[in-house]
């Protein structure tokens, strides 16, 4: 043990005399701090819109109110008035982004039919998307393993490349305990660093302090000893620093880049989705169909959904709002299978995704930290799924104005329901994430072991 | 094969039979020696004869085909690390880290073998090992050859051990230097040390070992008392054994 | 004497089974993507294709309608991807594949490929593109590290220069030789792809899409040369393979991956985007200043009345020889589209300004430079996409306005109840899509030509000087 620290010592040396290392972990800190710059700020430019939202809907109502100053007929509001639901971002959604700038955090809705509604996009840059966000969850996922590989690419055959293995291993001291230290001492380091990170992250986000903090740092822990454990393994095939480092950075390319493509591809035809594209055309031939229809039709099409309104005043004269809305939530009815299919199958593809992502570590970390943020493509179908449910509320409010023809007078907007929706962290996701994280790092460990032992140490 | 016995009774430096293949070639051929307390034993031969294979199976840093050498009694193939308790070892280039200082690498060494020394002790090795003084809490990134390769040997001498292990250790040394470091040599031979030393030096054999072997395509053909001879005489065996 | 050192060069990289196995599996993830990027890119045309077809019958087969009200039903328009684009999806896995055109209403481009997938797209594509810029660059890299470091190592790089080469000349030399060797690796896949283009029919093969192939092979040409000189002069420059290798993986990390996300973020930090919600507001909001198609009772409707009154000389809208209601519907119509095109035309110029600094990052990164070019040569760029939606909206506003002019001719004030008969709608022409010619697509990336012809050149000048300079001793 006092070899082990007298050489803990003098890593610490070498490391603060060189400055390779230091630019390199000087770099890792930057990057750090400006990936939770960014993603905190994306994060508070998606809260500031969504505020903006409110006083865009707020102004939509005094629009309404000047435009029907005495009662109004519901139909001109349901067709005119809109509202949000809104997908606020949790807490930790700065630090992972995920999904979250791909898709909309927001969706207006009308009393019209939901299914041309709900697959609006908000305005997004497509050469952003592309390039990807560079938030925290990046920093660790790309980035903090090749800061590892560049710490650790010749830890061992920098003493054979220097010279200094022979006088080393001249002393009454084993291969083991050098690597060992050696690497010991770069975890140290990596661990501080990204330890300082995570909470300098977790405190710029003020994120909420529960479960998710072990979960996140344990995911991040493991993946660095993930990628150690690869630096061991390379160091225990005992090759030189340019083999090593070559290698390395295929290990690197082929898990977060080159196996995820192909993984993308096999899922992809594995498990497609169904061309919502279908949906929307079908959708629109109901809706616009509606208006050719007989209204006596359409409308007991209407109450076998809502017998409730069955009673009602019978629907006299060209135009009759009650008609108009009923073949527009007839529309949504005619593809509710299609839909559901549709969100189904992304959730089977996301499914799929995740079984198969302990073929390459930053997926599943990646997956793992979206998962705790709540910004993964799961959260948004929830969100979809809410906001559904809000277009249910919204008909259950309108119908009585409607059916029971009450004029909508300038109180009843406080009365209209609310949307409040916030993903909620996928925990079963991420402890699977975990223990898939904790197994991967095991047997790379292992195997690096077990070559050391059968190659034994070399000098040259 | 007779075997090559020391005056002394104790043995610190053994080898027994020792053979080393490396695929399929004879490196070694059956090497018997006994080295004990406070002798130099210098070995000569041309590069590839099997100096350096010899020196690397005392320290264990390769694995004998079959035969053992041992280190103080202790077998070395079985102790690997034990053995280097009693061992110190000065390569033909001293290789240190660069980053570090040589106070700071000698200590590093030292503290590997398990001698704690103060600044004051650890300036003192150097310089009795010759590096100018100014030099020690210099980077070592800046050192020549010749003072890397005193840092080596302060690291050895700072070690204290009982066998001390030499491959081509002044080579790069200006015969000032070498001269001192034979001086050393001698020094730690009476308080003791074995010392082994593979070299191409045939009149420093002459003049620092207490006896010489010369060894031809891995085998050790003749060992000579240093005493007995004349350098040239030396040169002469050495010549007629390389022309055979 | 450089032949012979070139010659050197390429027998003995070929003589190196690591190198060889390291290009097999690049040459044959080469060969993947390719069928990969062909395999999705049919499929996605077949359906986009088959999609536009049902769409465009159901206008044409629609039954009765009142004009108005066919305006309302709109259509679609499904964007078609651009024949290249196979082999760079660029941006169309991100951008939204079909937009619904109705009256009065610009819809969002939805349906992306990206939102159908899990977070496995945001790790990259495996496309032909991204096989040429990132993986080649590393190949060049693997083989080029050593050129000269090597030589110094084993000290053959003295006993070459006795002989009286200079260095420049032998730099050049290695140069000529490794881009054989690039070229080698590549010659299969750029076969395959022209087979895939020319022999089986795939594609209507015309003088444009024969263009912007030769300009992709000219791009990827010129980005492997200057990855392969700054390789040759980085090895130059060291003393040691391992110090060389580390600076190019270093520069090729930078490059290809932290540069053009943080480049991209920077953008859309500097420039803020509206959100559609905020847009459409203010839209509604200077178009609620206009006429109101809906509401001809309006304001500025009643100064249309009178122009109209005095035009022809009558009283009452039932007098006059037009139907009110579709005039006021074309006024309301142009005005809307008005102000929608300078709002979008405004949040254009937002996303140009974010893209323009990893445009203008080119000029420190030569794989911004040829990413942005390669997409644009392929067609799966950002102003083909802006350029579709417009013409997309184009068609928009002709559909509604024509329709508008029907109601205005064919139909008398205040008619809501006359439909016309199909063959009215048989005579609209269907929405159909051509990509813009290759000398458009240059136009849009002037600044990423140019910065590749300042690397080109930059290179080569800087490259001979820093050669001449290097120390052999």
């Amino acid at each position: 043990m006092n070899q082990f620290s007298t050489l803990l010592k003098y890593e610490w040396l070498n490391f603060k005399a060189d400055k390779g290392l230091l630019i390199l972990t000087s770099l890792a800190l930057l990057a750090g701090l400006y990936g939770i710059y960014y993603g905190t700020s994306e994060i508070e430019r998606q809260q500031e819109n969504i505020a903006q939202l409110e006083i865009i809907a707020q102004e939509n109502i005094e629009e309404m109110k000047d435009k029907y100053p005495g009662d109004a007929d519901a139909g001109d509001l349901g067709y005119y008035h809109y509202t949000f639901a809104i997908n606020e971002p949790d807490s930790w959604a700065g630090l992972s982004l995920g999904q979250r700038d791909l898709n909309p955090y927001y969706l207006k809705l009308r009393l019209l039919n939901l299914q041309s509604q709900i697959y609006d996009t908000d305005n997004i840059n497509p050469l952003k998307i592309l390039s990807g966000n560079f938030d925290l969850a990046f920093v660790f996922v790309y980035l903090f393993p090749l800061l590892i590989i560049g710490l650790c690419f010749n830890i061992l055959s920098i003493e054979k490349e220097q010279g200094t293995l022979p006088l080393l291993l001249s002393q009454p001291i084993g291969l083991p305990i050098i690597v060992g230290a050696k690497l010991v001492f770069r975890i140290i380091i990596v661990f501080t660093l990204a330890l300082f990170l995570s909470i300098v992250a977790m405190w710029w986000a003020q994120v909420v302090p529960d479960i998710r903090i072990v979960i996140w740092i344990a995911a991040i822990c493991m993946n660095c000893l993930f990628w150690f454990g690869v630096t061991f393994l390379v160091a225990a095939l005992q090759k030189n620093s340019a083999f090593n480092s070559v290698v390395l950075l295929g290990i690197w390319l082929g898990l977060t880049i080159i196996i995820p493509s192909l993984l993308n591809i096999y899922v992809a035809v594995k498990q497609p989705v169904p061309q919502a594209l279908d949906l929307t055309i079908k959708q629109r031939e109901e809706v616009h169909g509606g208006w050719d229809k007989p209204k006596k039709e359409t409308m007991e099409r209407f109450f076998i959904h809502h017998p409730e309104w069955q009673h009602t005043a019978p629907i006299e004269g060209r135009f009759d709002w009650r008609w108009y809305y009923a073949f527009q939530h007839l529309g949504d009815v005619a593809v509710e299978d299609l839909a559901i299919d549709y969100q189904e199958s992304l959730r089977k593809r996301h499914k799929l995704a995740n079984q198969l992502d302990f073929l390459s570590i930053p997926v599943n970390v990646q997956t793992t930290l979206n998962a705790i943020a709540a910004s993964d493509l799961p959260s948004h179908l929830n969100f979809i799924r809410s906001a559904t449910q809000h277009h249910d509320a919204i008909r259950a409010f309108y119908y009585p104005f409607l059916f029971n023809q009450i004029p909508f007078t300038h109180a009843e907007y406080q009365d209209e329901p609310e949307h409040s929706f916030m993903s909620t962290p996928d925990f079963t996701t991420a402890n699977k994430g975990l223990v898939k994280l904790f197994i991967s790092t095991l047997l790379v460990f292992i195997a690096g072991f077990l070559i050391f032992k059968l190659k034994g140490a070399s000098v040259k | 094969m007779q075997i090559l016995k020391n005056n002394s009774s104790q043995v610190v430096i053994e080898a027994k039979n020792l053979r080393k293949e490396y695929q399929g070639k004879l490196a070694l051929k059956g090497l018997n020696l006994e080295i004990g307390p406070g002798e130099i034993f210098c070995l000569l031969g041309q590069n590839g004869a099997g100096k350096s294979t010899t020196i690397n199976l005392f320290l264990g840093f390769i694995k004998p085909t079959s035969g053992a050498a041992y280190i103080n009694g202790l077998e070395v193939a079985s102790n690997v690390t034990r053995i280097k308790e009693s061992l110190a070892y000065i390569p033909e280039n001293v290789m240190l880290y660069p980053n570090l200082t040589g106070i700071e690498n000698l200590s590093l060494f030292s503290s590997l073998a398990g001698f704690k020394y103060s600044d004051k002790e650890l300036r003192q090795y150097l310089e009795n090992a010759g590096l100018p003084a100014e030099a020690a809490p210099r980077r070592v990134s800046g050192y020549s050859k010749g003072m890397r390769q005193k840092v080596g040997i302060a690291i050895a001498v700072a070690k204290h051990a009982k066998v001390l292990l030499l491959d081509e250790p002044t080579s790069g040394l200006d015969p000032k230097a070498s001269n001192e470091f034979s001086e050393l040599l001698l020094n730690l031979s009476n308080t003791g040390t074995a010392i082994f030393m593979a070299t191409h030096d045939i009149f420093r054999s002459k003049a620092v070992g207490t006896r010489v072997g010369i060894m031809r395509e891995g085998e050790l053909v003749e060992v000579l008392p240093a005493s007995d001879l004349e350098a040239n005489e030396l040169e002469k065996v050495y010549l007629n054994h390389m022309h055979l | 004497m450089v032949r012979d050192i070139a010659k050197k060069e390429f027998l003995s990289t070929l003589r190196d089974s690591r190198f060889i196995a390291l290009s097999i599996l690049v040459l044959l993830l080469l060969l993947a993507a390719t069928l990969v990027g062909l395999y999705s890119y049919q499929k996605q045309q077949e359906e986009r294709e088959v999609a536009q077809q049902t769409v465009n019958d159901q206008f044409a087969n629609s039954t009765e309608r009142h004009p108005h009200r066919m305006a309302h039903y709109g259509s679609y328009a499904f964007r078609p991807r651009s024949p290249l684009s196979f082999l760079d999806f660029g941006l169309d896995s991100y951008t939204g594949s079909s937009v619904y055109m109705e009256a009065h209403r610009q819809n969002s481009a939805n349906f992306s490929q990206a939102q159908q997938s899990s977070s496995l797209i945001r790790f990259g594509e495996m496309t032909v593109a991204f096989v040429l810029q990132m993986l080649i660059p590393l190949l060049i890299i693997f083989l080029c590290f050593g050129a000269f470091t090597q030589e110094k190592e084993t000290g053959t790089l003295k006993l070459l220069l006795s002989q009286g080469i200079s260095m420049r000349k032998l730099a050049w030399a290695k140069i000529k030789g490794y881009s054989k060797i690039v070229a080698l690796v590549v010659a299969p896949a750029l076969i395959l792809v022209s087979v895939i283009l020319f022999a089986q029919g795939n594609f209507e093969v015309n003088g444009d899409i024969l263009l912007r192939f030769f300009l992709f092979i000219l791009t990827y040409l010129f980005y492997f040369f200057i990855f392969i000189v700054i390789s040759v002069v980085v090895s130059a420059l060291n003393e040691r393979s391992s110090t060389s290798l580390v600076t190019l993986l270093g520069t090729w990390i930078l490059c290809c991956i932290i540069i053009p996300k943080a480049s991209a973020n920077l953008g859309s930090n500097l420039y803020t985007t509206p959100t559609k919600a905020e847009m459409d507001a203010e839209v509604h909001q200077e178009v609620a200043k206009g006429i109101d198609g809906h509401n001809s009772k309006d304001e500025r409707a009643e100064t249309l009345k009178q122009e109209l009154f005095k035009q022809y000389g009558v009283n009452s809208l039932e007098e006059l020889p037009v139907n009110f209601d579709g005039i006021v519907m074309a006024a309301g119509e142009k005005h809307s589209s008005k102000v929608y095109e300078e709002h979008f035309d405004e949040l254009t110029e937002t996303f140009e300004n974010q893209n323009r600094i990893s445009e203008y990052a080119g000029f420190f990164n030569p794989y911004l430079a040829v990413r942005n070019l390669s997409m644009g040569i392929s067609g799966s760029d950002f102003n083909h996409y802006i350029h579709f939606l417009k013409e997309a909206e184009e068609y928009r506003y002709n559909q509604s306005q024509k329709l508008n002019y029907i109601q205005a001719t064919q139909l008398g004030y205040g008619d809501k109840e006359t439909r016309l008969s199909s063959d009215t709608w048989k005579e609209f022409q269907a929405f159909s899509y051509e990509t813009p010619p290759a000398r458009w697509a240059l136009q849009n990336h002037l600044v990423s030509i140019a910065a590749l012809f300042v690397w080109l050149i930059a290179v080569i000048v800087i490259g001979n000087k820093l050669i001449d300079k290097t120390k052999v001793a």
